[in-house]
């Protein structure tokens, strides 16, 4: 059996709802209708329902833990394409265990759950630094970047209490997300267009490449190194790896 | 000069100082303010080393009175010179960091005139950028050897973090190749700084603390300058550790930069194998409760360049293992060659739910290359290979040309 969703957490804790309600044991629970067919479907629509939702939401909480609430949540926020189905199987897991579940790295579930989070909070804590801002002529500070998780609602809190006296945008190019933050709050919205052209300085960022051409210590270059804590594929948003 | 011409001469200048780390310290934001400090630390770039970026890690000026012999920065040296004027370097701090660039300021400097009117400058420049630029983020500074005393409180005032370079790990050392500087200039703030930072923690009891190197103090070591041993340095390290209860000790394989008679020449590659090892054994000293004379002895001064110093350790203790994994405490879980901090918490938890077996081991992500000659696991020994130092030696030897991975593991500075 086949459950298929919106996408949308609400929607995969919907879909635990009521693999428990019609004691079934899904096979698959999809992100949206975009997944692989097996040769003999057995589909279930399901629609979100947030009243469904906010049970099991509180079902986690209560009997087995607000850490695996947490946990459950950025491992979705991975888009890993199993993801819908670990999280049904951790919960159900969990319903028995408790919070013991959480250890429970012998059953594979629990790994990749664990993994998947693991790879999110990695990564989310990765573009604390890496993110870069330009100052627009507006006097806005600008980032575009793109994660391979969809880690915007992360990392905006961290940005909205440091840079708390600077307007700022936060733009993840690959999933069409904006994070506005006016100086009191954050938004999020989609659909706006790229705003790279409206930069107007370049003579901090020549100060910051030259920073770091001159860091580095020419007897110890180590290009293996510096990858393989900055991958390759991050270095196109990043100023100082600019010709 | 422009600052861009000052910001390159200010940086190459500063380079040879390892520490970047931005850990330790969760000053927040205040309303008007810009920045706070985060407790774990953050890298906001890799360097073309492999080596972190997390700080604007640059001098105050270039221009020293002292001619230590193992210094680009030397009086004797023919290189341009520059300074910053305190609003510049206020300016890029936080024009950088508003780009979100870097962490915070790692403000160090050459001797000017005097230590006292040195670490005055800097601390003018610290004042300005913490109360006109309302600059919250992480300030690590470098104190300079021979200051007042009154002169480090104050600067302790304003930063984050504290340090003060031993460089040279022994008296004979440092005699020979920074005669200007004595040991007790370097030992003296050390201690004060450790018993203001008791005092300001203390304090936090009764009333509003004042916040004094919240993120405590590092220090130095260079390797490979002089002819002091593995065991030397590491004592000495234990030996900080505990007395001085320094957060860090960093070490830096020399570079040569400087033609001497009582230098290695200039044609010496940076030791950094024998930096990564002294590396693994500070870990070990600080997270695995190893003792440093467990390590190393007068019959055994060096590390092994072969092995990692705990599969040394192992070797020379096999009557301790095998280990069982599901009995085995931390202590020992930590013991195990490949096990580390996380590996082993991650063992403990599982085995309270059930028994773990070699292939739980394998999906739990434990890296077994080295460990699996030193666990059973419910009584199964799965290495394959007799118990035998002779047979494991060359099972755990790293590769001899690997190319060894020295940078610092920045998350945890």
């Amino acid at each position: 059996m086949i459950y298929v969703t919106d996408g949308s957490f609400e929607g995969i804790l919907t879909a635990v709802f009521e693999a428990f309600r019609l004691k079934e044991n899904p096979d698959h629970i999809t992100l949206g209708g975009d997944f692989q067919l097996s040769m003999d479907p057995e589909l279930r629509e399901i629609s979100t329902d947030t009243g469904k939702s906010d049970r099991v939401w509180r079902g986690i909480q209560n009997k087995i833990s607000e850490e695996s609430l947490e946990t459950l949540y950025r491992a979705y926020l991975s888009e890993h394409p199993r993801v819908g189905l670990y999280i049904y199987r951790y919960i159900k897991l969990g319903l028995k265990l408790g919070c013991k579940v959480e250890g429970y790295l012998q059953n594979p579930d629990v790994q990749a759950i664990l993994d998947l989070n693991n790879r999110v909070a990695a990564e989310s804590h990765l573009f604390l630094g890496l993110l870069r801002f330009k100052k627009l002529r507006s006097g806005i500070f600008y980032a575009s970047y793109e994660p391979d998780n969809n880690i915007t609602q992360l990392i905006t809190d961290h940005f909205a209490r440091r840079l708390a006296g600077q307007a700022w945008i936060i733009h993840d190019k690959k999933r069409d997300i904006f994070a506005l933050y006016n100086g009191e709050e954050v938004i999020f919205t989609s659909g706006l267009s790229d705003l790279e052209h409206l930069a107007c300085e370049e003579e901090y960022e020549e100060l910051w490449k030259r920073y770091f051409a001159t860091i580095a210590i020419e007897s110890r270059k180590n290009p293996k190194l510096q990858r393989s804590f900055m991958p390759y594929r991050y270095w196109k948003n990043l100023v100082e790896k600019q010709p | 000069m422009k600052l861009l011409d000052k910001l390159q001469i200010l940086a190459d200048s500063a380079k040879y100082d390892v520490s970047c780390s931005s850990s330790g310290s969760s000053r927040s934001n205040r309303p008007g303010g810009v920045g706070n400090a985060s407790l774990p630390g953050i890298c906001h770039s890799w360097s073309d080393d492999g080596r972190c970026i997390s700080l604007l890690k640059i001098l105050f000026t270039n221009a020293c009175i002292y001619d230590c012999k193992y210094c680009i920065n030397r009086s004797s040296n023919d290189i341009r010179r520059a300074s910053f004027t305190p609003d510049e370097l206020c300016e890029l701090t936080i024009q950088f960091y508003r780009r979100n660039y870097i962490e915070g300021l790692f403000l160090s400097s050459a001797v000017i005139r005097s230590p006292d009117y040195t670490m005055e400058l800097m601390i003018k420049a610290l004042k300005k950028l913490r109360h006109e630029y309302r600059f919250n983020g992480y300030i690590h500074l470098k104190s300079i050897p021979g200051t007042d005393m009154r002169l480090i409180h104050e600067a302790g005032l304003l930063a984050d973090r504290m340090s003060i370079n031993i460089e040279l790990p022994s008296t004979a050392g440092l005699k020979l190749l920074a005669p200007q500087k004595d040991p007790t200039s370097i030992l003296e703030p050390m201690s004060f700084v450790r018993e203001r930072i008791k005092e300001s923690r203390e304090l936090v009891l009764y009333k509003k603390p004042q916040s004094f190197v919240p993120a405590g103090q590092t220090t130095q070591l260079i390797v490979g300058a002089t002819q002091d041993s593995d065991l030397k340095i590491l004592n000495l390290t234990e030996h900080l550790y505990r007395r001085y209860q320094l957060k860090r000790v960093y070490y830096s394989a020399y570079v040569p930069v400087n033609d001497d008679q009582n230098l290695p020449s200039l044609n010496t590659s940076p030791p950094l194998l024998r930096e990564h090892r002294i590396y693994q054994a500070d870990w070990l000293l600080r997270f695995y409760g190893f003792r440093a004379d467990e390590l190393l002895d007068e019959g055994h001064p060096s590390f092994d360049t072969h092995l990692d110093p705990k599969c040394d350790w192992a070797l020379r203790h096999l009557d301790q293992f095998p280990v069982e994994i599901n009995k085995a405490p931390m202590e020992m879980l930590l013991r195990v060659p490949g096990i580390g901090y996380r590996m082993a918490a991650r063992i403990i938890r599982a085995r309270r739910v059930g028994p773990l077996t070699f292939e739980d081991l394998k999906r739990m992500r434990v890296v077994l290359k080295r460990a699996r000659y030193f666990i059973t696991c419910n009584g199964r020994y799965s290495g394959g290979v007799d118990l035998d130092a002779v047979l494991l030696y060359p099972l755990l030897s790293d590769k001899a040309n690997k190319k060894v991975m020295a940078g610092q593991i920045s998350m945890f500075g």
